[in-house]
């Protein structure tokens, strides 16, 4: 094996899956001896990316060059031969087992004519990888009784005694806590300057700062650039990640601001670990404006959507909609009430898949007065909406008959924003409305948007393309670590101080500000 | 491409196949299971000894009969003919219908159709609703008791009233069997709902409290067993509490009237499914369960309806079983509600199916009858015929199902993966 100082090198990687486009002339290189973050946000493709890598994919186009030589891996197998490891957010471990037979399971040294295991030598190999990178673990504990901290050094063994020299961990402080963190990235110094090479894929932009010498910045399938983590700021990280695509002009103000509609009161939320996502947020949309919440990914605000919504129990907190405290009310009557939401999640919420669209219509409205009579449904009644909506927003193809699956993500997208928007709501969240939409259907949901708040509807827009929510919104929030930084006016503040913001870090001179006196809304 | 690749777009074919193409895989896979029936058919009767060899195989050129001079003891003899069998197991279903449209033998397949259009459609109604409803027959042994015994109380003072009896005695005893089948069901989905307690697991287990329930209720005189008789039973419902045969044998323990009502339901539980909002509600949570939370539907809810009204049906079942074809309850139901899973699957848990498969299942139960009656082929040998039409036939719906439920077959071409978190992936159900 040649050494070089490339441990491995990515050129032009594209990967296609039906109706995305994953991964888009991807080029990545990773010095070997060094940790190499992946940043991006959910579905930026870095794990896709990833796993081509490992092999688990096949990439439609570019190849994969590990130690100087180009490899085609057809499975993970290939992949471990070369020297490349992956640890998944999910390990792979048996319960029952000892972290000795885990590391080993598969490879177990062997004995009498390899009739049997060599459990002697597997323990003894087991205890001399672990202390030769400090590992400290007990090879005699059984997984189940181990931390997911051993767990997670239990499987980073497990690569090593494979024989890797380039290790992938896929997002391995999402199970961690705060002081498991750091003794992971003592671990991966560890590894580093025992000439091992680490790639770990991340969205907290704090993380890759901290731990890794190389930072790729990943957006929408593409890298968008490489930085060297001493010379770039968390403020630049923040702005690769979320980018900035087309310049909204800065769209009209709210003109008219009624009463609150939406009042969120020190609102606390888990998220599915049971961890808190949100805590002690509030804040209130009134009639007629539209209210933004900009910030990275995964910094709570799907949690507090949810919340808001009525699909998550908040922990603490009180969610009043129309002066009347919604928090215990099912999402069956905050849809009733007038709530129309637009999920961050299309295909596993927003849409049955396997309903067509005239289905899908009524999808949320199904028990309206509207399109049923005494349990029974109109199908006359949602089909002509259907068709409006798919006529209004420009749905292709135009069929009202097609099955949801079969559009592709954006029109899928403006399906559910028609849908939602058409429900006569006194009240739209919306998170991520145009994502994935082409951009003439964005000018069109944008000045949908824009109307319905004219017409004194409240609008809570979630985004994290901060053109959109500073075009759009007439005051905007960000939300950082599940707290909201500051409210603030967007004609006022500034690219800098955004991204300050978002990377949960308050601009030289900026006093924290309580929302609800703090910005003038004009009458 | 490799053989687990090739087996996952075997499955994405199957997922995406047309109702056309799925009936045509249906008929084909009829077609086959005949085909390879008839190997086992001939295999089994090469390794036993009968009298007259339904085919006898000689080889006169063969360089054996050149040694015994073409004697017949080593010539190729098979004892069943395999034509002959599936003639009987089939056609024999229908009996003489040309001469006898009423006859025996089709009533018994006419009877059989009738008791599994209701546990079909009861299980098929729960798996709509992404629940596996495998207590039909706990659900249909408790149908069918509290009608039993409950008619046997009530409708000897009635009985005298004539035709006024029947329209008041039949309805109440479908009534008894649905609201016991209801609650039996909703037990488990209560279960299910509130406890988290996987409905697999529950049903199973109150199928065998069902049965101990029965036995306990008809063994004991103080309750419920007909004391003039030794068998674990009640006594006889009257005349009045029976299904009317209407052009049928008394004798055959059928009736039109049965057989109507079960169309019937199943053409109220397509409308239910197809155009409420309760159907709308139950389907979405069997297809999408986030996205019918999203949709406002109170999943835990529709959890506890779904698994009364299959519980229900499967009672409705029950009752028919007992009003028309018992006369009186006895516990050692045969496994009407274990047939309605398969019943179920062959139809693609579509209610209308369910006629359909329903009928093929009675035609089978009884050919099955005919063969055993008509030839000298074992009965276990028919029992393995039978089990193999069955599941050449709903293997391609199960595996569709499996297909719907754990892969992600939707889009054309590869199989669709989440992207990272996952906002661009295909994953649906």
């Amino acid at each position: 094996m040649t050494q070089t100082d490339t441990a491995v090198q990515l050129d032009a990687i594209t990967k296609r899956f039906p109706g995305v486009l994953a991964n888009d002339d991807v080029d990545l290189a990773v010095e070997r001896g060094s940790v190499h973050a992946l940043l991006g946000e959910n579905g930026a493709g870095k794990t896709t990316l990833m796993n081509v890598l490992y092999g688990l994919y096949q990439p439609d186009g570019g190849r994969v060059v590990v130690d100087g030589q180009p490899r085609e891996f057809d499975s993970p197998r290939d992949a471990i031969d070369a020297g490349v490891g992956m640890i998944h957010q999910h390990f792979m471990l048996v319960d029952t087992m000892t972290v000795a037979e885990n590391i080993a399971l598969g490879n177990e040294p062997r004995k009498w004519g390899g009739l049997a295991v060599d459990s002697e030598a597997t323990r003894r190999e087991v205890v001399e990888l672990s202390e030769r990178y400090g590992f400290g673990v007990d090879p005699d504990q059984t997984i189940a009784d181990a931390s997911v901290g051993v767990q997670q050094r239990v499987e980073i063994l497990k690569a090593l005694y494979r024989g890797a020299d380039v290790l992938i961990l896929d997002e391995p402080t999402a199970v961690l806590t705060p002081q498991e963190v750091e003794d992971l990235f003592e671990v991966l110094d560890e590894l580093t300057d025992q000439g091992k090479t680490v790639i770990f894929i991340t969205h907290k932009l704090g993380e890759a700062m901290h731990a890794a010498d190389d930072i790729t910045v990943l957006r929408d399938g593409k890298n968008v650039a490489t930085v060297d983590a001493d010379d770039t700021t968390r403020e630049e990280l923040a702005e690769l990640m979320v980018g900035r695509e087309v310049m909204l002009e800065v769209e009209s103000r709210a003109t008219d601001v009624g009463d609150v509609v939406l009042d969120v009161d020190s609102l606390s939320v888990l998220d599915d670990r049971e961890v808190p996502a949100v805590t002690d947020v509030s804040f209130a949309v009134r009639e007629g404006e539209v209210f933004g919440i900009a910030g990275v990914d995964g910094n709570g605000q799907a949690e507090l959507v949810e919340a808001i919504t009525g699909l998550r129990d908040p922990e603490t907190g009180e969610v009043a909609f129309d002066g009347r405290s919604v928090t215990d009310d099912s999402r069956r009557d905050r849809i009733e009430d007038g709530m129309a939401y637009i999920p961050e999640d299309r295909q596993e919420r927003g849409l049955v898949m396997d309903f067509d669209l005239v289905e899908n219509a009524i999808l949320g409205s199904q028990h309206s007065p509207s399109f049923s009579s005494r349990g029974a449904i109109d199908w006359q009644q949602s089909r002509e909406h259907a068709e409006s909506v798919v006529d209004e927003y420009d749905v292709r193809p135009g069929n009202p008959d097609a099955r949801a699956v079969s559009l592709s993500g954006g029109n899928q997208q403006k399906f559910i924003v028609g849908r939602e928007f058409e429900r006569d709501p006194r009240l739209v969240v919306a998170t991520h409305p145009t994502r994935g939409v082409d951009i003439g259907s964005q000018e069109f949901i944008h000045d949908r948007l824009l109307e319905l708040r004219d017409e004194g509807r409240g609008i809570l827009l979630v985004s994290s393309k901060l053109d959109e929510v500073q075009g759009l919104s007439d005051r905007l929030a960000v939300m950082h670590d599940g707290d909201l930084m500051a409210v603030v006016d967007p004609d006022d503040v500034t690219e800098e101080e955004l991204g300050l913001l978002m990377a949960g870090e308050y601009p030289e001179g900026y006093e924290p500000r309580d929302e609800r006196d703090a910005v003038e809304v004009p009458q | 491409m490799s053989l687990s690749q090739r087996a996952r777009d075997a499955m994405g074919r199957l997922v995406r196949a047309s109702g056309f193409e799925r009936f045509l895989i249906s008929a084909s896979a009829l077609l086959l299971s005949v085909l390879i029936g008839a190997v086992i058919v001939l295999g089994a009767g090469r390794m036993t000894s009968c009298g007259t060899a339904a085919y006898t195989l000689a080889f006169p050129g063969s360089f054996v009969t050149q040694f015994t001079g073409g004697d017949a003891i080593f010539a190729m003899g098979f004892c069943y003919d395999p034509i002959a069998l599936y003639d009987l197991l089939f056609l024999g279903a229908l009996g003489d219908i040309l001469n006898d449209p009423t006859n025996g033998q089709f009533a018994t397949t006419i009877a059989e159709t009738t008791i599994l259009l209701f546990t079909g459609v009861a299980v098929a109604v729960a798996f709509r609703a992404g629940i596996f409803n495998i207590g039909a027959q706990g659900q249909l042994v408790m149908g069918a008791l509290v009608t039993g015994v409950v008619l046997v109380s009530v409708a000897p003072p009635l009985s005298g009233l004539g035709v006024f009896a029947a329209v008041v005695l039949l309805p109440l005893g479908l009534v008894l069997g649905a609201v016991a089948g209801g609650v039996y069901g909703a037990v488990p989905g209560a279960l299910k709902a509130y406890a988290d307690a996987n409905e697999v697991i529950t049903t199973i287990m109150l199928n065998f409290v069902a049965t101990s329930i029965a036995l306990f209720f008809v063994s004991r005189e103080q309750f419920f067993k007909d004391p003039e008789s030794f068998a674990n039973q009640t006594v006889n419902l009257p005349d009045a509490a029976m299904f009317p045969e209407l052009v049928f044998r008394a004798r055959d323990d059928v009736s039109l009237l049965a057989l109507g009502f079960g169309v019937a339901v199943l053409v109220g539980v397509w409308y239910l499914l197809r155009h409420t909002s309760f159907g709308y509600d139950l389907r979405t949570s069997g297809l999408q369960p986030d996205a019918a939370e999203y949709g406002g539907v109170d999943a835990d809810r529709t959890i506890v309806s779904s698994m009364a009204l299959s519980g229900a049906l499967a009672g409705i079942g029950g009752a028919v079983y007992v009003m028309m074809v018992l006369g009186n309850f006895q516990p050692g139901v045969p496994s009407y509600g274990f047939d309605g899973i398969t019943v179920s699957i062959l139809a693609g848990n579509n209610p209308l199916g369910v006629g359909f498969a329903a009928l093929l299942f009675g035609i089978l139960k009884s050919g099955s009858i005919v063969v055993q009656v008509g030839s000298d082929v074992p009965p276990a040998l028919v029992g393995v015929l039978r089990g193999l039409i069955i599941l050449f036939v709903a293997m391609p719906e199960f595996f569709r199902m499996a297909g719907r439920k754990f892969g992600s077959f939707h889009q054309t071409g590869e199989q669709p993966v989440a992207t990272d978190g996952g906002t661009g992936g295909g994953v649906d159900e």
